[in-house]
């Protein structure tokens, strides 16, 4: 069985913001819903800005499973996270639980309120976002299914992202796996996205998610 | 909703998801076109999927030469079906001046009959020539716009290349080199690339290439950045960065130049034989020694010696450089030119991994940038070109290109010169002073816009706004590059929205020209052009995905000006009046201009104006004044107008980031939020233009590098102050 992940390059990540969109566009998640975003860090050690790409961490160990008083949230054996939104009942103890800050609730808000667009009649499900319910990236369990990567990762222009099966080391992504570092270890989450980290970054990019962990 | 797929993946996946195309689903049909997001002409692959003539999603197209596609195009999904489009034609009402236009929709035969009815009555009352015809964004329609004002009559034909963008630096490469260039991707053989005043990771050129600037860097190719910002291209791929105070580049490239000279680092055979002026270049660039360079432009005399001799040793060299990142200053032309130099001095033109001209250029052809020469009936231009309106104030641009430079247009409205305007996708917001160029236009006893959206700060001075259909919905142009060709597949508009080339063939025909524009039929022009290679638009649909390719007559050919195939006329050399690259301009002197690339010290900082606004830079989701209520996605990424500003000059002021801050210089003032940031280096601050409720070019005043007529956008003294709250 295979143990899906992605390795992300910021030393090739420009902060073009193709992934956060191009996901927008695979997924039509809701306003101010963002299941992947990038963050800009500046920091005196470093000459640079770092930009850094953020969603689920698709944790081995995952506190939101352990978390939700309704079972909704399940581990599957190739290690995607997923919520399940019929049992899913908008509790939001997911969304305290998950050290990263990447669980949110679906608002009940539309980009156009009020109005019926062509291209959203019969959607597919994964565009569908019932309000209330909890929401976060689903590595685009729907493509990986049919043998794509994520939009986001097949989006990226600068080829900062590689996904694959982690455990297959001499994949891409094997191969890059052992130059790179999780964020948030001593959460014993043990994610499955980790990065490659430009010099003196790593700091700035593991006290960013802390932040978002508890904002 | 995650139901329909298998949430307890109890379905193994075998093997590695591969970067493939999107599964088709049943009843999913596919469809192809060009992304028109940033203003390139027809650019990025879009493959698109649709049920009905609804498109459902979209895609970078496989294979496509200008992929992947980039956060603006993704919106453009959105865009389409953005419910405030517009989809009728509308006239106003009211009478110009008065708070509300009025607008009213009318149909399209009133629309055409109004614009008919006023163009030959202003060819009757004025000639031809005072109807002035305009494309702005998209770039798309040039072709069939300049046709009909050739036909039409009018030589006055003018576009956003010609006000602001890409033409300023294409004017110092034609004096300079003969051809038109902002270099390549770095070939196998470079080994060192040079990327002057451009941030191609956020704003392409020629697309999202970023990866393939990473793979050259991880395969050994050496960049030198030039560029005062700290971007994510100098960031991710600079060896050396070398951070210029706005508008000083002569002296930063005559620094490199001395340095290279000094050393005898320079192609001494390639100067004797193919610069035209290289004594006095070498002459004038002795006068900036580093220590010297260091103090104009303040990039240390280190970092100066180290570029220069990183470019000169470690060639082949290529270079990037942007379409406007180094024109938009006073010294615009010669500031441009002296950049162009280092590569000609080091030998690398038209060789193996340097600066190429290309060797079979797709033949009768032009970019669409200019229009294929016989369609856009070049001929007839140049015939009427004595009525050019920009012959007088701008002669070197008015020799080169036929475009007007379109900056004086306030003048000549107010001189009467201009009686009508037919814009496509035009933008006051473009123009330096922009409410002094509203004002002019709506004065004019006849205007008209095509657009996507009501766009305000346009349409309200103006007489008809009409819709066009968006990329989707469009089937010209036709793409190529290079000697690949590649059609679209297009949805029916929405409402009663037809494509730009549409209209314009509609009017010429209306115009009693109905031979000449193909009786209204978009397809049959693209024929008319599609025939010169004997091919069809139904042949490009034969050959939908992968294009067809023009096959050359041979291979890629290189040091073209020793064999004569740089130049029309079979001679050696280039393609200028000397036959030589020329760091004299032969034209330039025969004005009355600089000749050499002379460096101008640009405005001086004062204690009323400490600081230096850098505007123009682009934001990867942003182009121009579109997108922002276009897509809510897009929008949402940044909803206000951001100055950037460096932590040091913002902790100066008492500024912190989301503070409201005003941005002032002698010409103007704007309320903005503040982010500071080492984006800009202390000394200078930057923020995108195009922002109606912000609009930094009401900051930028009406001087104009007397050369290409270039407004200064990248040179203009400011302050910064906290807004205090009443």
């Amino acid at each position: 069985m295979a143990r899906y992940g992605i390795v992300v390059d910021l030393n090739r990540c420009t902060g073009c913001m193709t992934c956060v969109v191009a996901c927008k566009e695979e997924n039509f998640t809701l306003p101010g819903v963002w299941w992947n975003r990038v963050f800009e860090v500046e920091g005196e050690s470093l000459d640079r800005i770092i930009y850094f790409r953020y969603a689920c961490m698709h944790c081995d160990n995952p506190p939101c499973v352990e978390a939700c008083p309704e079972h909704a949230i399940n581990k599957r054996p190739d290690g995607i996270v997923l919520i399940d939104h019929d049992k899913c009942q908008g509790h939001a103890e997911c969304a305290k639980a998950c050290p990263y800050g990447v669980i949110g609730i679906n608002p009940d808000q539309k980009y156009f309120p009020g109005e019926k667009l062509p291209l959203e009649e019969n959607l597919d499900p994964h565009r569908q976002h019932p309000p209330g319910k909890a929401s976060m990236c689903t590595l685009c369990v729907h493509r990986i299914e049919e043998g794509r990567e994520p939009a986001c990762v097949a989006g990226c222009p600068s080829k900062a992202m590689i996904f694959g099966d982690l455990d297959e080391l001499d994949s891409p992504v094997g191969e890059k796996l052992w130059a790179s570092r999780q964020v948030l270890v001593s959460k014993g989450t043990n994610p499955k996205v980790s990065y490659i980290f430009p010099p003196n970054s790593f700091k700035y990019v593991e006290e960013r998610s802390k932040k978002e962990g508890t904002s | 909703m995650a139901g329909k797929w298998d949430l307890r993946g109890d379905t193994p996946v075998s093997g590695n998801p591969k970067r493939t195309s999107l599964a088709q689903k049943e009843n999913d049909e596919v469809g192809y076109t060009f992304c028109d997001g940033c203003n390139e002409v027809p650019f990025c692959g879009i493959k698109f999927y649709k049920k009905g003539n609804v498109v459902t999603r979209i895609e970078s197209w496989p294979g496509f030469p200008a992929a992947p596609i980039c956060s603006k195009a993704y919106a453009t999904l959105q865009r389409l079906y953005h419910p405030k489009r517009l989809r009728f034609p509308m006239k106003r009402t009211n009478p110009k001046g008065a708070p509300d236009p009025g607008y009213e929709r009318i149909s399209w035969d009133e629309a055409y009959d109004m614009i008919v009815g006023h163009l030959n009555r202003i060819k009757e009352a004025y000639g031809p020539h005072a109807a002035f015809f305009y494309v702005g964004d998209p770039k798309e329609p040039r072709a069939a716009v300049q046709r009909l004002a050739a036909v039409y009559g009018s030589v006055n034909y003018g576009c956003e290349s010609s006000t602001a963008c890409r033409r300023g630096a294409q004017l110092a490469e034609m004096l300079t080199y003969g051809f038109p260039t902002m270099g390549d991707l770095p070939a196998e053989e470079t080994r060192v690339m040079l990327i002057w005043g451009t941030n191609l990771a956020y704003s392409g050129s020629p697309f999202m290439c970023h990866g393939h600037f990473m793979d050259a860097k991880e395969r050994g190719v050496k960049f030198i950045v030039v560029d005062p910002r700290n971007t994510p291209t100098a960031g991710t791929l600079a060896a050396i960065h070398l951070q210029p105070r706005p508008a000083t580049t002569a002296a930063l490239a005559a620094g490199m130049m001395h340095v290279i000279f000094k050393e005898n680092l320079e192609d001494k055979e390639f100067c004797e034989k193919w610069i035209h002026g290289i004594d006095e270049l070498k002459s004038y660039v002795s006068e900036f020694p580093p220590e010297r360079v260091e103090k104009i432009t303040w990039v240390p005399a280190k970092k100066i010696i180290d570029a220069a001799r990183l470019y000169a040793t470690h060639g082949p060299g290529g270079f990037k450089t942007g379409a406007q990142g180094t024109t938009h200053d006073l010294n615009a032309t010669n500031n441009h030119r002296g950049i162009l130099l280092l590569p000609a001095i080091c030998g690398y033109i038209d060789v193996p991994g340097g600066i190429l001209k290309p060797t079979e250029p797709l033949e009768e052809m032009a970019p669409w940038f200019d229009g294929p020469p016989k369609f856009s009936m070049r001929d007839k231009m140049t015939e009427m070109k004595g009525h050019r309106l920009d012959r007088e104030v701008f002669p070197v641009w008015a020799e080169i290109f036929w475009e007007v430079q379109t900056n004086h247009l306030v003048e000549w409205i107010k001189e009467g010169k201009i009686k009508a305007f037919l814009g496509w996708g035009f933008n006051t917001m473009i123009w330096p002073q922009s409410h002094e160029y509203q004002q002019a236009i709506a004065g004019l006893e006849f205007s008209m816009a095509v657009d996507y959206f009501y766009r305000p700060w346009t349409h309200h001075y103006i007489d008809l706004v009409l819709p066009a259909a968006m990329c989707y919905e469009r089937l010209a142009p036709f793409a190529f590059f290079k000697r690949q060709i590649f059609g679209r597949t297009p949805v029916k508009p929405l409402g009663e929205c037809k494509e730009d080339w549409k209209i314009a063939l509609d009017i010429g025909v209306r115009l009693g020209y109905k031979d000449l524009f193909f009786n209204g039929d978009v397809e049959a022009a693209c024929n008319d052009i599609l025939g010169m290679w004997g091919l069809s638009y139904e042949d490009l649909r034969k050959n939908q995905e992968q294009g067809i390719t023009v096959p050359p007559k041979g291979p890629e050919k290189y040091r073209k000006y020793e064999t004569g195939e740089m130049r029309p006329d079979g001679k050696p050399g280039f393609m200028t009046p000397s036959g030589k690259i020329e760091a004299l301009s032969t034209r330039l002197e025969k004005h009355g201009y600089p000749a050499l690339p002379e460096y101008k010290e640009p405005m001086a900082t004062s204690k009323e104006y400490p600081l230096i606004l850098i505007s123009g830079s682009r934001i990867p989701y942003i182009t121009h004044s579109k997108w922002r209520e276009d897509s809510p996605w897009l929008l949402e990424l940044q909803r206000e107008p951001l100055l950037t500003i460096n932590p040091e000059d913002a902790k100066k002021r008492g500024i912190y980031a989301g503070d409201d801050v005003i941005l002032k210089t002698a010409w103007g003032q704007i309320r903005v939020k503040a982010k500071p940031t080492i984006m800009v280096p202390p000394g200078i601050v930057g923020i995108m233009h195009g922002w109606a409720k912000a609009n930094v070019n009401e900051l930028i005043p009406r001087q104009f590098d007397p050369i290409s007529g270039f407004p200064p956008f990248k040179e203009v003294v400011c302050e910064v102050t906290k807004e205090v709250a009443k």
